[in-house]
C-alpha cells in the first residue's frame, strides 16, 4: 500500500479569490500568503489564467454561473465556497458548483489552511471516483462487443474456449479484453461478416 | 519626560518547565531594564506581570486580566503551545499581540502572535538533515503528551519516511511523568539510529539520565552511536541534566558563546522580542497592529540575536539555524546557517534537497 504524502507541499501554489473587494478578501489573502501560496483576487469574473489555478475561493452570496469559465460542477481544481448568508438557495447554488470545502464569513484569523487541505483531498477523491466510474461505464458498454467477439471466435462451438482465447489475445496485444473484442469484431466485419475463421 | 508604556509579561514562576519559563522571563526583564536605561529609546517600559504557575487554564484569564487592568497591548509570554493557543481568543478580542519566544511545532500564523523563536524548517528539518547521513534514518520518537510532541513527531514520521528510514517506536509521557523504564526497554529492544526527544522538563531529564545508564551497559547507545536529538534543549536546562546530556544534539537560533551575552536562546529570543517592541514604539508610541505589520514589511531590526527580519505575512522571524552538541555545561557549535527564512507550514519543504537523491524503493 502506498502511504499518502503527509507534509502538504503548498509552496508556490496559486489561489484565485472570486469575491468583491472586501475585508474578507484581505483576511484570506493574509492566511494564504502566510502558508506560502500566491494569490489573486478578482470580481466579477475569473480571468483566463484562473484555469491554471491550484485553488479557487468563490463567493456563495453574490456568485452566479457566468462567472466561471466552466460548467457548474466541472471545475478543474478544488473549490472553496465563501458562505455568508446561509439562505438555502445560495447553499444549493454553491453545491451545484460542487464546492469541495467551505469557509464561513466573516473570515477571521484561521480556517484557510484546513479548508485547503480538505478541499484538495475531497477534490482528488471525487476525480479519482469519476475516472473509475467512467472506465467502468465504458467497459459495461462493451458487453455486446464481447459477446460478438466470442461468437466470432467460437463459430458456434465452445464458448468457454473462445472466451479464453479472447483473453489470451488481449494479453498478447497488451490491451484490455474490451479493446481486444472491438478489434476482433472490426476484423470480422472487414471480412464481410462471413464465418471465415480468424487466426491470430 | 519619557512616555511610560505598559507591557505584559506572562511567564510561570513555578512548575515542571520552570527553567525555560525563567529563562524567557529573565530575557524580557533584562531587555526592559536595558531599554529604560537607554536614552535613545525615549520611552519607559513598565512590566505588568502575571504568573500562571504552569497551569494551562490560567494563561487566558491572566492575559485577559493584563488587558483589562492595564493599558498594555503587547504581552511577552507563554512557553507551551497549549498555553499559546489558549491565549489567542483573548488576544483577538482585545486586539493585543503576543510575543512568543519559544520554538514551536509550526502550522500556525495568527496575526496576533509574533513568533520569535524557531519553527520546523528552522529546527527539525535541518536537524534531521544533519543526523540522517551521519547516524542513519531509523528513529525512535518521544514526546510529552500534548501538542508539541504530537505535531513534532507527526512531521518527524514524514521526514523519516522521506529519508528512507523507519519509525521504530513512538511514545508519550504525561507532562511531569518521570517513570521512563518502559521507554528505555523499548529503545534497547528496537535499536534505533537516533532518538528524537520532545519530552519537556522533568520527564526529559529523567529520560536522559536513564539513557546514560543504558549507554553504560551497551555502547550502541552512546551519544556518538545513537544520539538523543532535541529541538528545544538549551543551556538553561544543562544544570538539571548534568553529565547525562554529554554528546547529544540540539538545534536553535542561538547557543551561548563563552563568555555569553545570554544564557540560552530562550533568554535571547525574549530579549529580542522586547527590543523589537521598543524599537517600533520609540518611533511611534501609539503604534497599533497595522503599524507593527508595516514595520515588519519595511524594516529589519537590530537585536542581540543579530539583525532580525520578521516576515510580514506569517509574523515569524528569520533566524540563524545552529546545531550544537552538548559539551561540559555548554554547546559546541557543529554547524551554523545564517538568516533562514521561516516556512511555518513547510510549504517549501523539498525531500530531495533535505536528504539528497531519493532512494529507490521496491514497489509492491
Amino acid at each position: 500500500m502506498t502511504r499518502p504524502p503527509r507534509i502538504p507541499n503548498l509552496g508556490g501554489a496559486s489561489a484565485f479569490i472570486l469575491h468583491r473587494p472586501h475585508p474578507t478578501v484581505q483576511a484570506i489573502t493574509r492566511q494564504l500568503s502566510a502558508i506560502g501560496l500566491v494569490t489573486q483576487d478578482c470580481w466579477p469574473e475569473l480571468p483566463p489564467e484562473a484555469l491554471a489555478a491550484d485553488f479557487v475561493f468563490f463567493d456563495a452570496d453574490l456568485g452566479f454561473d457566468e462567472q466561471f469559465p466552466w460548467k457548474p460542477g466541472e471545475a478543474p481544481m478544488p473549490l472553496v465556497a465563501l458562505i455568508g448568508s446561509e439562505a438555502p438557495g445560495r447553499i444549493e447554488w454553491a453545491l451545484s458548483h460542487k464546492a469541495d470545502a467551505q469557509l464561513l464569513k466573516p473570515v477571521g484569523n484561521a480556517g484557510v489552511y484546513s479548508a485547503l487541505l480538505i478541499a484538495r483531498q475531497s477534490f482528488e477523491a471525487r476525480k479519482h471516483l469519476a475516472s473509475e466510474i467512467a472506465s467502468l461505464r465504458q467497459r459495461v458498454a462493451e458487453r455486446q462487443t464481447i459477446v460478438r467477439a466470442v461468437a466470432a471466435l467460437s463459430k458456434g462451438t465452445d464458448d468457454g474456449r473462445a472466451y479464453a482465447q479472447l483473453r489470451s489475445l488481449a494479453m498478447s496485444w497488451q490491451i484490455s479484453v474490451e479493446d481486444a473484442a472491438r478489434r476482433i469484431v472490426a476484423m470480422t466485419d472487414e471480412e464481410g461478416g462471413d464465418d471465415q475463421s480468424h487466426r491470430a | 519626560m519619557k512616555r511610560r508604556i505598559e507591557i505584559g509579561i506572562l511567564y510561570s514562576r513555578s512548575g515542571s518547565y520552570q527553567l525555560i519559563s525563567d529563562a524567557c522571563r529573565l530575557g524580557a526583564m533584562r531587555a526592559i531594564a536595558d531599554v529604560n536605561a537607554d536614552r535613545r529609546y525615549g520611552i519607559e517600559l513598565v512590566p505588568v506581570e502575571r504568573d500562571p504557575q504552569s497551569n494551562a487554564d490560567r494563561y487566558a484569564t491572566l492575559c485577559e486580566d493584563i488587558f483589562k487592568t492595564s493599558s498594555a497591548r503587547h504581552v511577552v509570554g507563554c512557553v507551551t503551545s497549549w498555553s499559546r493557543k489558549e491565549t489567542i481568543p483573548v488576544l483577538e478580542k482585545a486586539g493585543g499581540m503576543l510575543w512568543y519566544a519559544c520554538p514551536y511545532e509550526g502550522f500556525e500564523a495568527n496575526e496576533h502572535v509574533v513568533y520569535m523563536h524557531a519553527c520546523p524548517n528552522q529546527h527539525l528539518v535541518p536537524l534531521m538533515a544533519h543526523v540522517v547521513p551521519r547516524f542513519g534514518a531509523n528513529g525512535f520518537l518521544l514526546g510529552s503528551n500534548y501538542i508539541w510532541g504530537w505535531e513534532m513527531n507527526r512531521v518527524a514520521r514524514d521526514l523519516i519516511a522521506d529519508a528512507g528510514g523507519k519509525v521504530l517506536g513512538e511514545r508519550y509521557l504525561r507532562i511531569g511523568e518521570t517513570d521512563v523504564s518502559r521507554l528505555i526497554a523499548e529503545i534497547r529492544a528496537t535499536r534505533p539510529n537516533f532518538i528524537l526527544n520532545n519530552l519537556i522538563g522533568t520527564s526529559s531529564y529523567a529520560f536522559l539520565a536513564a539513557y546514560r545508564d543504558l549507554a553504560g551497559e551497551d555502547q550502541a547507545f552512546s551519544s556518538d552511536a545513537c544520539p538523543v536529538i532535541s529541538c528545544n534543549l538549551t543551556e538553561g536546562e544543562l544544570p538539571a541534566i548534568g553529565e547525562s546530556g554529554k554528546g547529544h544534539l540540539s538545534v536553535g537560533p542561538y547557543f551561548a558563546p563563552r563568555p555569553a551575552a545570554f544564557a540560552s536562546s530562550f533568554e535571547a529570543s525574549a530579549y529580542a522580542s522586547v527590543q523589537v517592541i521598543a524599537d517600533v514604539l520609540a518611533r511611534d508610541p501609539d503604534a497599533g497592529p497595522a503599524e507593527f505589520s508595516k514595520a515588519f514589511a519595511e524594516r529589519r531590526f537590530s537585536t542581540r540575536l543579530g539583525p532580525i527580519a520578521i516576515d510580514a505575512h506569517s509574523q515569524h522571524a528569520t533566524l540563524p539555524v545552529i546545531i550544537g552538541r552538548i559539551a561540559d555545561g555548554f554547546f559546541e557549535v557543529v554547524s551554523r546557517e545564517d538568516e533562514v527564512s521561516p516556512d511555518p507550514y513547510l510549504s517549501r519543504y523539498d525531500p530531495a534537497k533535505t536528504f539528497g537523491r531519493p532512494r529507490l524503493r521496491v514497489v509492491s
